[in-house]
């Protein structure tokens, strides 16, 4: 954001007023209400129509391996973008070409419009980067650190403000080798957005976190999308990218084998949601579920397992069940997510791949 | 380049070094450790017993009452020297650390003044000292302590034997004169070889050079804000060491333009050098051990410890291809031999290896992966 005084030109006085870079705006004085026009310095955020990131056709070879096979996508503004995808699955070498940091074999890739090729340095202050296993400098406290990468920007926010916004202001002056694992992330989080960057990219932020401070962490990354920032996040955590993303690609062995918002590929992909029966006591529970035209199947113990495709399809199972005077133990709806996606489309599950 | 952004880096750098407690030890304390202890080592300090060497020209039994009462303190022993000898040339000749002469009137001045009373003569002993030693500070005390004792049984206060000293020229430089000027390159050496290989090593597997990548700082700027962060902690390591050398051992030590041209170029020489290996070192792990491969030999072999004279020729020759050698004869010349045609021609090889080196460095050092 730039501030920017108008000058009335009837009544000649000032007004402050602050506007985002290349932003004109016809503006009405508050003391006489002449209209006048304010054009802010700067080159124009990216428009609407522009994407964040648009990748075509990506490839990245070493030797004789293929590690990203020819893939294009799109990152729409201030949405979250999942790269979801075992590890060696190609998702870091991607992320890692998009920010420059290594040479593509072939493929454009272009940020807010701008080739990477040519023009990454005018991309450079509007993009934040917490890059993969990052460890910042040891000996430096919280606030230091965010001071220092601040010093190498022109347009930075206010420490003060990232400190309270990424809630580290109780951490500040703690070193950052002191710091706890979900804190370390937090604070590598902060270090991403002190130039108050367009695009965010995350590379696998919560790994090797426990389940408390990989959720913090998520609290982080959707306050990102509160703000409009496009977040794009490389993760082999399904629920991280269910929980996360507004639109997800899955990456396998270097090539895109779904993309689409969870829900859709969900849909698409998962075999929907199954009701389950828990200990059933009734032994003909199974066919008279069967012959009521549920799709039932029994899994041993007395569980029976129903697909469903409504809310009213539970209560319909539920109410032939009392009606029939079947005593089970309990129920359980399990949905399906994109683990079942991943396994749909590869014949694999997601953790077994990471083994 | 953004001035800014250096000097941002550069800060960072000292902050960072400030807490650090094991790069302040062995970058500050660990050199001037091995100076006291190779000084003490070779240069006498904490010998148990002095050696003084003593020409009697006297020979009374007040003297040799004198020389008994040096003996009986259990610190020093002495040598009689002939009293025909020329004293300048015996200790040229024999490299003497110390030497007492007792003048031919010493006991007709002692019988004046407790007989007669007579305290208006007065004898002038003479103590010649290789300054360099540091030893030699005990044994004028000792000396001087033996001869108040006697003006007070003589004079009852009254001072009628005195002692001089003089600064001895034996014309050969000390061990200390040898090592410290040694210990300045050896130390820039460590300093930047293992600071560079190490810094690169971690910086990589932490991500830290990733992220710098995506910022806008430049190679340019973060190179040569590590550089200055590398010269200051040299000139800091070679001002602590000469201070050392002033205070501890009294050296004559010339500081001069060859001085602060060979820090700098020294400086960016093993950076540079590290900058070459830290581009093929993979882990932290072997960051240590690539550092000691290149380190280790050029310690003992570029004649840092021992002069080269003391080892085989093959050894001499070897020394001659190594970096060190020539920043440590620059460094002899400039500023404690004063032989500066010798300091020019060291000092230039230095330089234009520096140059070299931090050209490699440059070229070498990669950000972006592969």
């Amino acid at each position: 954001m730039f501030i920017r005084k108008f000058r009335c030109p009837k009544c000649h006085r000032y007004t402050r007023l602050s506007g985002n870079p290349g932003e004109r705006r016809v503006i009405a004085c508050p003391f006489c209400n002449t209209r006048g026009v304010i054009v802010f310095p700067g080159t124009p955020s990216y428009s609407q129509d522009i994407p964040a990131i648009e990748v075509q056709h990506l490839r990245k070879e070493y030797a004789k391996i293929v590690a990203v096979n020819d893939i294009s996508f799109t990152v729409k503004k201030g949405e979250i973008f999942a790269f979801l995808g075992p590890n060696g699955a190609g998702k870091t070498t991607t992320v890692e070409i998009i920010e420059s940091i290594r040479q593509p074999t072939s493929g454009q890739i272009k940020i807010l419009g701008k080739n990477i090729k040519t023009q990454f340095n005018q991309v450079k202050h509007r993009i934040g980067v917490l890059p993969q296993e990052f460890r910042s400098f040891e000996r430096l406290t919280v606030k230091e650190t965010l001071q220092y990468f601040s010093k190498m920007f022109d347009k930075t926010m206010n420490i003060d403000s990232l400190l309270t916004m990424m809630d580290l202001k109780g951490v500040q002056d703690i070193l950052y080798q002191n710091l706890s694992g979900g804190l370390k992330q937090r604070t590598g989080v902060a270090i991403s957005l002190v130039n108050d960057p367009d695009i965010v990219f995350l590379d696998e932020p919560s790994t090797g976190l426990d389940p408390k401070a990989r959720r913090e962490v998520w609290q982080v990354i959707a306050k990102l999308r509160k703000q409009g920032k496009t977040v794009f996040l490389t993760t082999h955590y399904m629920e991280e990218a269910e929980f996360l993303a507004d639109h997800v690609a899955i990456i396998h062995k270097g090539n895109i084998i779904a993309e689409g918002s969870p829900e859709s590929l969900i849909q698409r992909y998962g075999k929907g949601s199954t009701l389950h029966i828990k200990r059933c006591k009734d032994p003909v529970a199974l066919d008279i579920l069967k012959e009521e035209g549920f799709e039932a199947k029994s899994e041993g113990n007395g569980d029976i397992v129903i697909t469903i495709d409504s809310k009213e399809r539970v209560l319909e199972v539920l109410s032939e069940l009392r009606h029939s005077c079947v005593e089970y133990d309990g129920v359980d709806i399990r949905r399906s997510n994109l683990e079942e996606v991943f396994l749909q489309l590869t014949g694999a599950r997601l953790s077994e791949e990471e083994s | 380049m953004r001035l800014r952004i250096v000097a941002a880096d550069f800060a960072a750098e000292l902050r960072i070094l400030s807490r650090s407690k094991g790069v302040l030890f062995w970058t500050l304390l660990f050199p001037v450790m091995l100076i006291l202890i190779f000084g003490a080592i070779f240069s006498g300090i904490g010998e148990m017993e002095y050696e003084l060497f003593v020409q009697d020209l006297d020979q009374s039994e007040a003297s040799a009452q004198f020389l008994d009462s040096l003996e009986s303190t259990g610190l020093i022993t002495i040598t009689k020297v002939n009293i025909t000898s020329d004293v300048d040339t015996y200790i040229k000749e024999e490299n003497i650390k110390r030497l007492l002469i007792i003048p031919e009137d010493f006991s007709e001045v002692i019988y004046l003044a407790q007989v007669i009373n007579d305290y208006n003569h007065s004898v002038n002993l003479t103590f010649h000292y290789d300054q360099s030693e540091q030893s030699n500070q005990a044994v004028s005390s000792i000396i001087s302590s033996i001869l108040r004792q006697m003006n007070m049984q003589v004079t009852d206060g009254k001072t009628v034997i005195s002692m001089t000293g003089v600064e001895t020229i034996s014309g050969e430089f000390s061990f200390i004169d040898f090592f410290l000027p040694g210990m300045i390159g050896f130390t820039i050496m460590q300093t930047c070889i293992y600071g560079s290989i190490e810094r690169n090593t971690k910086y990589r597997k932490d991500g830290i050079l990733r992220k710098m990548l995506t910022t806008p700082i430049t190679r340019t700027e973060w190179i040569v804000s590590k550089m200055l962060y590398q010269m200051f902690l040299s000139f800091i390591s070679a001002v602590l060491i000469i201070a050392i050398g002033i205070i501890v051992y009294q050296l004559n030590i010339v500081i001069d333009v060859y001085f602060f041209i060979l820090v700098i170029s020294t400086s960016f020489l093993f950076t540079g050098m590290g900058m070459v290996v830290g581009r093929f070192v993979k882990d932290e792990e072997s960051a240590g051990m690539a550092g000691g491969v290149i380190t280790f030999p050029m310690m003992f072999l570029a004649g840092t410890f021992f002069a080269l004279d003391e080892m085989p020729l093959v050894l001499q020759y070897v020394a001659r291809v190594l970096p060190l050698y020539y920043v440590n004869e620059g460094f002899r010349n400039s500023m404690i031999y004063l032989q500066y045609d010798d300091a020019l021609f060291h000092t230039g090889i230095t330089v234009i290896m520096g140059i070299l080196f931090f050209i490699a460095g440059i070229v070498l050092t990669k950000w972006k992966e592969e």
